[in-house]
């Protein structure tokens, strides 16, 4: 393979490029309900171009191997008109060619586990709540997917690594008359397909929680003291913190670039995060991006002081810091952008107990329901939650969507927990899909944040 | 594609293919100055091969062996989906005027060189960072079906988009135009922009509570995408759908008349078959807040005993047909977006819309942040609100339409107005 994509290579006149192709393999099946709606394994291939000239950085994507000349006259081209027109020219932030090949190390490789021994544990774990009767439907799916990456550069860079994700995910419906209510479900990983074997009580856990769900009140408007579960908490150092030290994320907004400057005090003194795709037995795990960069782990935040940031090579020499590691694609469709591999917020020393003491009276807020981020502003829903008053847990709450300000919400976290979990599904959606994308956290305590219930 | 016909027909009762090549190129510009210009040159074929009741998929980026994804769908085939309804046998189709030849002349140093043009006029104008893209897509989707079905179509996009960043945030305001060839962005799209962002510069706090809430055809997504789950044929068959038993009855405001109108070519993307061959048909789902029809493909039309509407569309190659309004409009009403405004006592205009995708969709019920939010006091625009969120359910809002703006406008989820609605929950 290496031989054909270097003879592509070889025909690029550029000051530097590169080219990625890769061989995806995916198994997908799905229940809606008791029907059996989807079951397929496929292949599918395809290559990424990028070419530097003259400042101009260009990236095409194509499938067919007859396409290849076609599409570096296109890059080349589009990498020339980029050149000539950009304010500040792209440098590459420089880095050791590297020759490796790696295999992650897997607990059972699911691409050697018959389909049908697939469908069959979705067929159990789907079964769990369609036994309840107060349960409409669901909707969950088995999924494995493997990105096999080839890469060289003009630099001299040969790398191949394969990612290879696993995961069972979806919805149950509960309902009660006209009232309805959606509970998401999930486990996975990158470490192969034992994480999704024996998870029976993941899928228990969640079926009671979609039928406790329908006697939950909802919310009631206005700003609460809470605390956020860690897949809740984890989603929040994602969305509303983890995206804004994406250097490309900010690079030509000069007031968030002002805001996000290294050495700015952001947090409490509490408050530690660190992005960490080398960390063992976690999703978002790779050795090295879509660039050929080794990946780091980056600390991020250290006692409350923005002290990092996630690059790209580009990126890195535009900004004079250090190249991180962090430049990933969706697969062969897609240049690589700028993303989180594995962001969390480090563990304190609180115990949930201990917290829940602390808090006294408010609201404790239990998993993630999606969120988004515009600049400052982030809004995310939770699952569900409690009141918690006099440090006890009392009644349930659903339909809650959390919206704040993320510099006053980092100066609000005033207690941090010493039970780090992290996702094991991902979803983030920054223009591609990264399926891999991890977080997590400990349970933490905010002191306000607004809550839109209706 | 008809050696694969010739090779699946030989182990499966029916079989389709389906496939799209797409060739696009895009074009951005953050903060004045030119950032990438990104190319695909994308081939993808779906096989669809059926046998005795069941469905066997597969999919491949490239043709080069046909009998290997023969072979995945003979392997997806004994996982028993069960599929026992019938492909169409599709011949004359209307012609629409879809794909306009002038998008091959287009260089991408015009696309650039209007990029700069609209960047540069916004800029001036609003002293703030300003984000610009360009756009242009064509493509090719063909379908073959062992009934004799053999339809294909191209298409051209050309669209701009614009906004203009408030200080600190991602929060904006914008405009996109779209098309089926290159366009200059209008002078008034320029204007609004502008105009809009020096009035909503100032930071306003008011107090929350219940009242008017403008949502912008870029941001009325947030509410429709409720009623697609609602109309959804799947959600109805499973009933999870609340609208499932209300067919007739009034759902709705009155004022609310909304179609899915696939024949339509005057703007891009119009469509006289959907991804599974199926005729498409302009479809009133709600008129005059009458829910009239749900929308179904051939799947869920068969399990729901509906003939089919032609709704069956996929993501890409990648992915199976399920049912899609992609033609989605709301009719104009008689108000201009001034006039609007000036209806305004004390409320919002949902500028951007933040976590649309939360919440319980199902049951009709949004809690969305702003970004940003405009505060309107006594008709005139009198700021920004930072940290806001509107809240309610999509069923009780819709029944409180006080107008609607006169023209529409092509967004994410369809082509609408601007709708302002009375009595809503706004947590500041």
């Amino acid at each position: 393979m290496f031989d054909q994509l270097k003879r592509i290579l070889s025909q690029v006149k550029a000051d530097y490029a590169d080219l990625r192709y890769e061989l995806r393999t995916e198994t997908q099946i799905a229940y809606d309900g008791r029907e059996l709606s989807l079951m397929t394994a496929d292949s599918t291939d395809g290559y990424v171009l990028r070419v530097l000239q003259s400042g101009g950085l260009a990236t095409i994507s194509f499938t067919k191997a007859s396409d290849a000349e076609k599409a570096i006259r296109t890059a080349e081209e589009n990498a020339a008109l980029i050149g000539k027109r950009i304010k500040a020219p792209v440098q590459l932030a420089k880095v050791e060619p590297i020759k490796d090949t790696y295999h992650p190390k897997l607990d059972i490789d699911p691409r050697q586990v018959p389909i049908d021994e697939k469908l069959e544990l979705l067929r159990h774990y789907n079964e769990i709540p369609l036994q309840q009767s107060k349960v409409a439907t669901t909707a969950i799916g088995y999924s494995d997917l493997t990105r096999d990456r080839y890469f060289v550069s003009s630099e001299g860079s040969q790398i191949r690594e394969d990612l290879v994700t696993t995961r069972v995910s979806g919805t149950i419906i509960s309902q009660d008359g006209a009232l309805t209510q959606t509970v998401r479900t999930a486990c996975g990983g990158s470490d192969g397909f034992a994480r999704v074997k024996n998870r029976e009580s993941e899928f228990e856990e969640k079926t009671a929680l979609a039928l406790n769900m329908l006697k939950a009140t909802p919310v009631k408007a206005g700003s609460y003291r809470v605390i956020l579960n860690q897949r809740l908490s984890g989603t929040f150092t994602h969305e509303a913190f983890g995206h804004f030290c994406e250097a490309d994320l900010i690079e030509d907004s000069p007031t968030m670039r002002a805001k996000m400057q290294l050495g700015a005090k952001l947090g409490t003194d509490i408050l530690n995060i660190k992005d960490d795709p080398t960390r063992l037995n976690q999703l978002g795990r790779y050795k090295y991006d879509d660039e050929g960069v080794p990946a780091r782990s980056t600390q991020l935040m250290k006692d409350g002081v923005l002290v990092g940031r996630l690059h790209s090579r580009r990126t890195a020499a535009a900004y004079g810091e250090p190249v991180s590691g962090h430049n990933v694609a969706e697969d062969f469709r897609f240049a690589p952008i700028i993303r989180m591999g594995c962001i969390f917020i480090e563990p304190g020393r609180l115990s949930f107990d201990d917290l829940c003491a602390k808090l006294a009276d408010g609201l404790y807020l239990v998993d993630k329901m999606g969120g988004q981020t515009a600049g400052e502003n982030f809004t995310f829903g939770a699952q569900y939650g409690y009141h918690v008053k006099g440090g006890k847990l009392t009644e349930m709450i659903r339909d809650i969507n959390i919206s704040g300000n993320l510099y006053a919400t980092l100066k609000k976290i005033s207690a941090i927990g010493n039970d780090l979990l992290l996702a094991e599904v991902g979803s983030c959606g920054k223009g591609q899909l990264n399926v891999r994308s991890c977080n997590g956290s400990p349970h933490v305590m905010v002191d306000s944040v607004v809550i839109g219930g209706v | 594609m008809e050696q694969l016909m010739a090779i699946a027909r030989k182990s499966a009762d029916k079989v389709e293919i389906y496939s799209r090549a797409v060739s696009t190129d895009s074009v951005s510009f953050e903060n004045g100055t030119l950032k990438d210009i990104d190319s695909k040159l994308l081939f993808g074929v779906s096989l669809r091969m059926f046998k005795a009741g069941k469905l066997g998929t597969a999919y491949t980026q490239n043709l080069i062996d046909r009998e290997e994804l023969v072979r995945n769908a003979l392997v997806s085939l004994k996982g028993g989906v069960e599929a026992d309804y019938d492909l169409p046998k599709t011949g004359q189709l209307p012609k629409l005027d879809a794909y306009d030849s002038a998008i091959g002349k287009l260089t991408n140093t015009q696309m650039v060189d209007e990029c700069a043009r609209i960047s540069a006029a916004i800029a001036a104008r609003t002293k703030s960072q300003v984000n610009v893209g360009a756009g242009r897509t064509t493509l090719t989707i063909r379908l073959l079906n062992s009934e004799g079905t053999d339809v294909s179509a191209e298409f051209s996009n050309y669209g701009n988009c614009a906004e203009a960043i408030f200080p600190g945030s991602y929060a904006s305001i914008a405009q996109n135009q779209v098309g089926k060839k290159f366009e200059a962005f209008p002078d008034w799209m320029i204007d609004y922009v502008a105009n809009t962002y020096h009035a909503a510069l100032k930071e306003a706090k008011p107090a929350g509570g219940r009242m008017n809430v403008l949502f912008l055809p870029a941001t009325l997504y947030a509410l429709i995408w409720r009623l697609k789950e609602g109309t959804n044929a799947k959600n109805v068959y499973e009933k999870t759908s609340r609208l499932k038993d209300q067919l007739g009855k009034q759902v709705l405001s009155e004022k609310l008349t909304i179609v899915n109108e696939p024949l339509n070519d005057q703007v891009p993307g119009a469509r006289t078959f959907d991804d599974e061959g199926t005729p498409c048909r302009n479809l009133p789902l709600f008129q005059a807040g009458v829910l009239k029809s749900f929308y179904c493909d051939l799947c869920y039309g068969r399990k729901l005993g509906m003939p089919p509407t032609g709704n069956g569309f996929r993501g890409d190659t990648t992915s199976k047909p399920v049912p899609a309004l992609q033609h989605l409009t709301i009719q104009p009403g008689d108000k201009s977006f001034a006039e609007l405004i000036g209806m305004m006592k004390r409320g919002i205009i949902v500028g951007g819309a933040m976590g649309a995708h939360s919440g319980n969709i199902l049951n009709g019920e949004y809690s969305i942040g702003l970004a940003p939010g405009i505060y309107v006091e006594n008709g005139v625009i009198a700021g920004r609100v930072k940290d806001a969120m509107v809240a309610g359910n999509v069923y009780e809002t819709m029944q409180n339409v006080v107008a609607i703006e006169d023209t529409v406008c092509s967004s994410y989820m369809g082509r609408f107005p601007a709708v302002l609605f009375d009595d809503v929950s706004v947590a500041i």
